[in-house]
């Protein structure tokens, strides 16, 4: 598997931080961005391959943001963290251009398929 | 205005929310039913009240004024009759008693062949007789011998002097048969001297022509002398030469009197004295109260009155009770909505507060989840260690914790949505799986066993999760309330067509054919007062709708109730 560039945004910052850490210890190249702001600039000067973004920030709306890196960067897949119990916003934020959505709290298997579908889509794309 | 607001608060029905005691409440009502019933009769009642009145009154002033003027007439009337009568008789006797005529009568044989003659024109002549100056009676003509009698010390005697003609008074005289005399004073020609003519008359002579005047005006018709003996036969007051007393000597012009007689009896005295003579016409009738006109008039004013008051009663009754019963029913029909509407209320906020706690618990959540799971990578990745087993076991134990809190926060704010209605993709198995679990405490304090049903694989509905499962919370719900205790719901679902169904079957009492057409109707409910709002089956029905499908209910009685729910698969 080639390394994966993956961008984490979460306005908690602990839990941003330990799951960094966690995909770096699979080999997983990771940033992390704790506002909204930060991750559009984050994608604009070194764009990763996949975002794993959090419906609810402070800033930003994550449905903004992800407005936004689908405007900086059409083919950079994005998984967004909802923590509704419900899969409407889910789906809305598919509709809106997310590759998937998972809850919160994530289990980090199913995290980790989602990312790997998602990079593989992203691989063809490129090609 | 104090006294209004005070009147209101005693007779009107209080706000039912206001007043939590119910036996408080029940004696409002009653005391309204009461102030109703007492204003409608009082409404009711006081008009008949004066009509009655009034037509009493003023049908007892027309049979008195009534019978006055009869009774006035009939006296006028017999008055005159019998003043003419007297009149006749006294110029019958002045006639015969013609001045010069005195020798001529003083011979026994002359005044005898006069008698008769008299007599066979006016039969009740008794007797004529002839008295001198002195008052001794020369001739006479009759059925007695009192040729000779003396009657110089009689009190008509020197009456008779002075006023030409005298009527006597009905006595007993000497002949001992009762009589009255008519006299008549005359001078003997050519002297200073006087000469009488006394006739005898029997009574019955008026006695018979007062009856011929009798009418129907009047009850009693009789004469009586101004010293208080009857003159005639009274019908009630005795016979011939009995006494009656008049309280008032009448004059010519007539009086008429109201009394009560000696028989207790309320009757109208009508009297009046006959001109020439010392005699006073009495008339008497008994009152109107006696009278079968009033009496029935009475009676049929009682009847009327007291129909007409059982009636009004009866139905001022009935129409207090209806219309308290009107306004209780609406009142607690107003009470449940409101009950209602704030337990609709009160949900949203426990919604709405759970799903602010459930958002904010996921995020530290979160956290714990990940520095477990980053420990837990450290020491996969790492090397080993003393007691590594017992910390993977224990992270082990915290990643279950976390598992155990995510279920939860995601069902509470599952729930808190169900208020908006939102379409998804939804699996009616898990709404069925995550319902069970809020009543399943009550299922089995009741002994109430569930049996699921499902049909694996059941293809995904477009619909709202959270009205779902308010849908199959309610029937579920109402099923444990039909059976109480001991029991089974089974629950099914399956597709059949393009539709989606969800079968809930209780073992309850069941359902009579009757109240299962209502039990979708809002407010219609069979659990006792206070515990049911007749509203879950009928919000049931409408969400039912509202996600576009059918619901229906069927029963046996003694094998409990089937309600199925259909969704289609394609809106």
């Amino acid at each position: 598997m080639t390394k994966i560039k993956l961008l984490i945004v979460d306005d908690e910052l602990e839990f941003a931080a330990t799951l960094a850490e966690r995909m770096e210890l699979r080999g997983i190249e990771t940033q992390i961005a704790n506002t909204g702001q930060e991750a559009l600039e984050k994608v604009y000067f070194s764009p990763p391959d996949v975002v794993i973004l959090d419906l609810k920030m402070p800033d930003m709306n994550g449905l903004e943001v992800l407005q936004g890196i689908k405007a900086l960067h059409p083919s950079i897949e994005v998984i967004m963290l909802t923590g509704h119990g419900s899969t409407a916003s889910g789906i809305e934020s598919k509709e809106k251009g997310a590759f998937d959505y998972i809850m919160k709290p994530v289990d980090l298997t199913e995290l980790l398929e989602k990312l790997k579908l998602a990079y593989e889509k992203r691989s063809k794309v490129e090609k | 205005m104090n006294i209004i607001q005070r009147l209101k608060t005693q007779v009107l029905p209080v706000d039912p929310e206001r007043v939590t005691d119910e036996l408080f409440r029940k004696k409002r009502y009653k005391r309204f039913r009461l102030s109703l019933f007492l204003a409608m009769n009082l409404i009711g009642l006081i008009p008949m009240l004066l009509i009655a009145g009034l037509g009493y009154f003023q049908y007892r002033d027309l049979l008195q004024r009534n019978e006055l003027d009869q009774l006035q007439w009939n006296m006028e009337g017999a008055q005159k009759t019998l003043e003419s009568f007297v009149h006749e008789l006294q110029a019958v006797v002045n006639f015969v008693a013609h001045d010069d005529r005195y020798n001529e009568l003083l011979d026994q044989k002359n005044l005898q062949i006069l008698f008769d003659r008299i007599k066979k024109q006016y039969p009740y002549f008794v007797s004529l007789g002839v008295i001198d100056s002195h008052g001794i009676q020369q001739t006479y003509a009759g059925p007695y011998n009192l040729q000779g009698e003396d009657y110089s010390q009689e009190k008509w005697f020197a009456d008779v002097l002075t006023k030409k003609v005298v009527i006597s008074d009905v006595v007993m005289g000497f002949s001992q048969a009762p009589h009255f005399a008519i006299k008549v004073i005359k001078k003997i020609p050519g002297t200073n001297e006087h000469w009488v003519l006394r006739a005898t008359i029997h009574p019955e002579t008026l006695s018979n022509f007062i009856a011929t005047i009798h009418t129907k005006a009047s009850d009693d018709i009789f004469i009586v002398s101004r010293d208080g003996i009857l003159q005639t036969p009274s019908l009630f007051y005795g016979n011939l030469l009995h006494s009656f007393q008049l309280n008032e000597q009448p004059t010519t012009e007539g009086q008429i009197r109201q009394m009560v007689d000696n028989y207790d009896k309320h009757i109208l005295q009508a009297s009046v004295l006959l001109k020439n003579t010392s005699w006073i016409l009495v008339l008497t009738k008994e009152g109107y109260i006696h009278g079968s006109q009033w009496s029935s008039f009475r009676r049929k004013l009682f009847y009327i009155f007291a129909g007409c008051s059982i009636m009004g009663l009866l139905i001022t009754i009935k129409l207090s009770k209806i219309l308290t019963e009107r306004i209780r029913e609406s009142d607690e029909k107003r009470h449940a909505l409101t009950a209602e509407a704030e337990h609709t209320h009160k949900l949203a906020s426990i919604g709405r507060l759970a799903a602010g706690v459930a958002h904010e618990i996921n995020n530290p959540l979160a956290i714990i989840d990940q520095k477990a799971g980053l420990i837990q990578d450290i020491l996969e990745f790492g090397s080993d260690f003393d007691n590594k087993d017992k910390v993977l076991h224990s992270l082990l134990g915290i990643h279950n914790g976390v598992n155990r809190c995510k279920v939860i926060t995601h069902r509470l704010l599952g729930f808190a949505r169900r208020m908006d209605f939102c379409e998804e993709q939804v699996q009616i198995n898990e709404v069925l799986k995550e319902v069970l679990p809020f009543l399943e405490k009550e299922a089995m304090y009741n002994h109430i066993k569930f049996n699921l049903n499902l049909q694996e694989n059941l293809p995904v509905l477009f619909s709202d999760h959270g009205q779902l499962q308010q849908i199959f919370l309610n029937i579920i719900n109402n099923a444990i309330d039909a059976i109480g205790h001991d029991g089974e719901i089974t629950i099914t679902s399956q597709v059949e067509g393009d539709s989606v169904v969800v079968g809930i079957q209780d073992n309850g009492p069941g359902i009579p054919e009757k109240i299962l057409q209502q039990i979708f109707e809002p407010f219609f409910t069979t659990k006792e007062t206070g515990k049911g709002t007749g509203l879950g089956l009928s919000i049931t029905y409408g969400l039912v709708k509202k996600l576009g499908g059918t619901i229906r209910a069927t029963s046996t009685l003694g094998q409990g109730a089937f309600f199925e729910v259909r969704f289609p698969l394609s809106l």
